[in-house]
Protein backbone atom coordinates (compact mmCIF):
# COMPACT_ATOMS: atom_id res chain seq x y z
CA UNK A 1 0.00 0.00 0.00
CA UNK A 2 1.21 3.83 -0.84
CA UNK A 3 2.12 5.74 1.65
CA UNK A 4 0.10 9.46 1.41
CA UNK A 5 2.17 12.64 1.98
CA UNK A 6 -0.31 15.71 2.96
CA UNK A 7 1.90 18.71 2.37
CA UNK A 8 0.22 22.56 3.80
CA UNK A 9 2.08 24.88 1.75
CA UNK A 10 1.00 28.51 3.28
CA UNK A 11 4.53 30.62 2.42
CA UNK A 12 5.19 32.21 -0.69
CA UNK A 13 9.05 32.68 -1.15
CA UNK A 14 11.33 30.82 -3.77
CA UNK A 15 12.90 28.96 -0.39
CA UNK A 16 9.39 27.69 1.10
CA UNK A 17 8.91 26.66 -3.56
CA UNK A 18 12.01 24.40 -3.44
CA UNK A 19 11.03 23.11 0.33
CA UNK A 20 7.20 21.95 -0.64
CA UNK A 21 8.48 21.12 -4.52
CA UNK A 22 11.27 19.13 -3.76
CA UNK A 23 9.80 16.95 -0.59
CA UNK A 24 6.40 16.45 -2.97
CA UNK A 25 8.22 15.38 -6.20
CA UNK A 26 10.24 13.07 -4.15
CA UNK A 27 7.43 11.44 -2.74
CA UNK A 28 6.11 11.09 -5.33
CA UNK A 29 8.64 9.71 -7.09
CA UNK A 30 8.43 7.06 -4.15
CA UNK A 31 5.89 6.12 -5.13
CA UNK A 32 3.30 8.06 -2.35
CA UNK A 33 0.53 9.81 -3.30
CA UNK A 34 1.01 13.30 -2.35
CA UNK A 35 -1.41 16.25 -1.90
CA UNK A 36 -0.11 19.87 -1.68
CA UNK A 37 -2.67 22.71 -0.35
CA UNK A 38 -1.66 25.63 -1.52
CA UNK A 39 -2.98 28.30 1.23
CA UNK A 40 -2.13 31.93 1.53
CA UNK A 41 0.89 33.08 0.85
CA UNK A 42 1.69 29.46 -0.74
CA UNK A 43 -0.64 30.05 -3.46
CA UNK A 44 2.23 32.07 -5.48
CA UNK A 45 3.66 28.97 -5.50
CA UNK A 46 1.15 27.78 -7.88
CA UNK A 47 -0.03 31.40 -9.48
CA UNK A 48 0.74 31.44 -13.03
CA UNK A 49 2.77 34.32 -13.12
CA UNK A 50 3.99 34.38 -9.98
CA UNK A 51 5.56 30.83 -9.52
CA UNK A 52 8.48 31.74 -12.27
CA UNK A 53 9.43 34.86 -9.97
CA UNK A 54 9.15 34.02 -7.03
CA UNK A 55 11.31 36.28 -4.52
CA UNK A 56 14.51 35.29 -2.35
CA UNK A 57 13.68 36.36 1.25
CA UNK A 58 15.13 39.83 2.20
CA UNK A 59 18.89 39.63 3.04
CA UNK A 60 18.81 35.97 1.56
CA UNK A 61 20.02 37.78 -2.25
CA UNK A 62 23.59 36.45 -2.46
CA UNK A 63 21.68 32.48 -2.71
CA UNK A 64 21.30 33.41 -5.91
CA UNK A 65 24.36 32.43 -6.94
CA UNK A 66 24.38 29.15 -5.06
CA UNK A 67 21.08 28.02 -6.84
CA UNK A 68 22.96 28.62 -10.20
CA UNK A 69 25.98 26.60 -9.37
CA UNK A 70 24.48 23.66 -7.66
CA UNK A 71 22.12 23.20 -11.10
CA UNK A 72 18.49 22.59 -9.18
CA UNK A 73 15.67 22.57 -11.38
CA UNK A 74 13.72 25.87 -11.67
CA UNK A 75 10.58 26.31 -9.52
CA UNK A 76 8.06 25.83 -13.44
CA UNK A 77 10.13 22.83 -13.66
CA UNK A 78 9.75 21.44 -10.30
CA UNK A 79 5.80 22.22 -10.83
CA UNK A 80 5.43 20.16 -14.18
CA UNK A 81 7.57 17.46 -12.72
CA UNK A 82 4.79 17.30 -9.45
CA UNK A 83 2.26 17.23 -12.18
CA UNK A 84 3.73 14.28 -14.29
CA UNK A 85 3.90 12.22 -11.08
CA UNK A 86 0.21 12.71 -10.26
CA UNK A 87 0.71 15.01 -7.10
CA UNK A 88 -2.42 16.71 -6.39
CA UNK A 89 -2.30 20.55 -6.34
CA UNK A 90 -5.05 21.98 -4.32
CA UNK A 91 -5.80 26.21 -4.05
CA UNK A 92 -7.46 27.31 -0.83
CA UNK A 93 -11.01 28.40 -2.02
CA UNK A 94 -11.06 30.81 1.03
CA UNK A 95 -8.01 32.27 0.20
CA UNK A 96 -8.02 33.14 -3.77
CA UNK A 97 -11.86 34.93 -2.64
CA UNK A 98 -9.80 36.79 -0.40
CA UNK A 99 -6.76 38.00 -2.96
CA UNK A 100 -9.12 38.24 -5.91
CA UNK A 101 -8.16 35.16 -7.70
CA UNK A 102 -9.93 32.83 -9.99
CA UNK A 103 -8.45 29.24 -11.00
CA UNK A 104 -7.39 30.64 -14.46
CA UNK A 105 -4.96 32.68 -12.71
CA UNK A 106 -3.05 29.41 -11.41
CA UNK A 107 -1.45 27.10 -13.37
CA UNK A 108 -3.78 24.24 -15.22
CA UNK A 109 -4.43 21.30 -13.69
CA UNK A 110 -4.86 22.21 -9.83
CA UNK A 111 -8.46 21.32 -8.14
CA UNK A 112 -9.68 24.07 -5.59
CA UNK A 113 -11.48 23.61 -2.52
CA UNK A 114 -11.71 24.31 1.08
CA UNK A 115 -9.91 23.11 4.35
CA UNK A 116 -12.05 20.15 4.64
CA UNK A 117 -11.38 18.91 1.20
CA UNK A 118 -7.48 18.71 2.50
CA UNK A 119 -8.55 17.21 5.42
CA UNK A 120 -10.31 14.56 3.99
CA UNK A 121 -7.03 13.92 2.34
CA UNK A 122 -4.71 14.48 5.39
CA UNK A 123 -7.13 12.33 7.62
CA UNK A 124 -5.10 9.08 6.73
CA UNK A 125 -2.18 10.06 5.31
CA UNK A 126 1.09 8.53 6.86
CA UNK A 127 3.30 12.46 6.82
CA UNK A 128 1.71 15.26 7.00
CA UNK A 129 4.17 18.28 6.61
CA UNK A 130 3.47 22.04 6.78
CA UNK A 131 6.00 25.00 4.94
CA UNK B 1 28.44 -4.90 -13.51
CA UNK B 2 25.79 -5.75 -16.42
CA UNK B 3 22.93 -3.36 -16.41
CA UNK B 4 19.92 -3.55 -18.60
CA UNK B 5 19.98 0.58 -18.90
CA UNK B 6 21.85 3.52 -18.05
CA UNK B 7 20.87 6.25 -16.53
CA UNK B 8 23.27 9.26 -16.64
CA UNK B 9 21.88 11.83 -13.60
CA UNK B 10 25.16 13.65 -13.36
CA UNK B 11 24.70 17.33 -12.98
CA UNK B 12 21.62 16.87 -11.43
CA UNK B 13 20.48 18.31 -7.91
CA UNK B 14 18.31 16.65 -5.48
CA UNK B 15 15.67 15.70 -6.28
CA UNK B 16 15.96 15.08 -9.81
CA UNK B 17 18.45 12.18 -9.60
CA UNK B 18 15.44 10.42 -7.45
CA UNK B 19 12.76 11.78 -9.83
CA UNK B 20 14.51 10.40 -13.32
CA UNK B 21 15.46 7.15 -11.41
CA UNK B 22 11.74 6.81 -10.61
CA UNK B 23 11.35 6.67 -14.43
CA UNK B 24 14.05 5.29 -15.37
CA UNK B 25 12.65 2.29 -13.54
CA UNK B 26 9.96 2.38 -14.84
CA UNK B 27 10.52 1.43 -17.99
CA UNK B 28 12.44 -2.00 -17.53
CA UNK B 29 11.15 -5.17 -16.48
CA UNK B 30 11.26 -6.78 -12.97
CA UNK B 31 14.67 -8.43 -12.56
CA UNK B 32 16.39 -6.17 -14.60
CA UNK B 33 19.20 -4.12 -13.85
CA UNK B 34 19.35 -0.15 -14.01
CA UNK B 35 22.84 1.42 -13.58
CA UNK B 36 22.70 5.27 -12.36
CA UNK B 37 25.75 8.01 -12.47
CA UNK B 38 24.97 10.82 -10.21
CA UNK B 39 27.11 13.77 -8.85
CA UNK B 40 24.83 14.66 -6.23
CA UNK B 41 26.58 13.86 -2.43
CA UNK B 42 22.95 13.41 -1.17
CA UNK B 43 22.30 10.55 -3.80
CA UNK B 44 23.71 7.73 -1.66
CA UNK B 45 22.06 8.41 1.29
CA UNK B 46 18.98 9.20 -1.33
CA UNK B 47 19.04 6.00 -3.58
CA UNK B 48 19.36 3.59 -0.33
CA UNK B 49 16.06 5.24 0.98
CA UNK B 50 14.02 5.22 -2.01
CA UNK B 51 15.55 1.42 -3.05
CA UNK B 52 14.23 0.15 0.50
CA UNK B 53 10.83 2.27 0.06
CA UNK B 54 10.03 0.57 -3.68
CA UNK B 55 11.36 -3.11 -2.42
CA UNK B 56 14.19 -3.01 -5.50
CA UNK B 57 17.42 -4.55 -4.87
CA UNK B 58 20.84 -1.85 -4.74
CA UNK B 59 23.43 -4.83 -5.77
CA UNK B 60 26.38 -2.47 -5.89
CA UNK B 61 27.30 1.17 -5.34
CA UNK B 62 30.63 2.76 -6.09
CA UNK B 63 32.83 6.41 -6.55
CA UNK B 64 35.11 7.33 -8.79
CA UNK B 65 36.49 10.88 -8.97
CA UNK B 66 33.07 12.24 -7.73
CA UNK B 67 30.65 10.12 -9.73
CA UNK B 68 28.98 7.97 -7.72
CA UNK B 69 27.49 4.97 -9.18
CA UNK B 70 24.53 2.35 -8.23
CA UNK B 71 23.08 -0.93 -9.70
CA UNK B 72 19.59 -1.53 -8.63
CA UNK B 73 17.63 -4.68 -9.42
CA UNK B 74 14.08 -3.68 -10.15
CA UNK B 75 11.72 -5.52 -7.85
Amino acid sequence: MARKVAIIASNGSLFDAYKVFNVATAAAASDSEVAIFFTFEGLNLIHKEGHKQLPIPEGKEHYEEGFKNSNVPSIPDLVEMAKELDVKLIGCQMTMDVMGLEKEHFVDGIDVGGAVTFLDFAENADVTLTF
Amino acid sequence: MNSDKVLDAKGLACPMPIVKTKKAIDEINSGEVLEIHATDKGAKSDLTAWVKSGGHELLQDSEEDGVFKFWIKKA
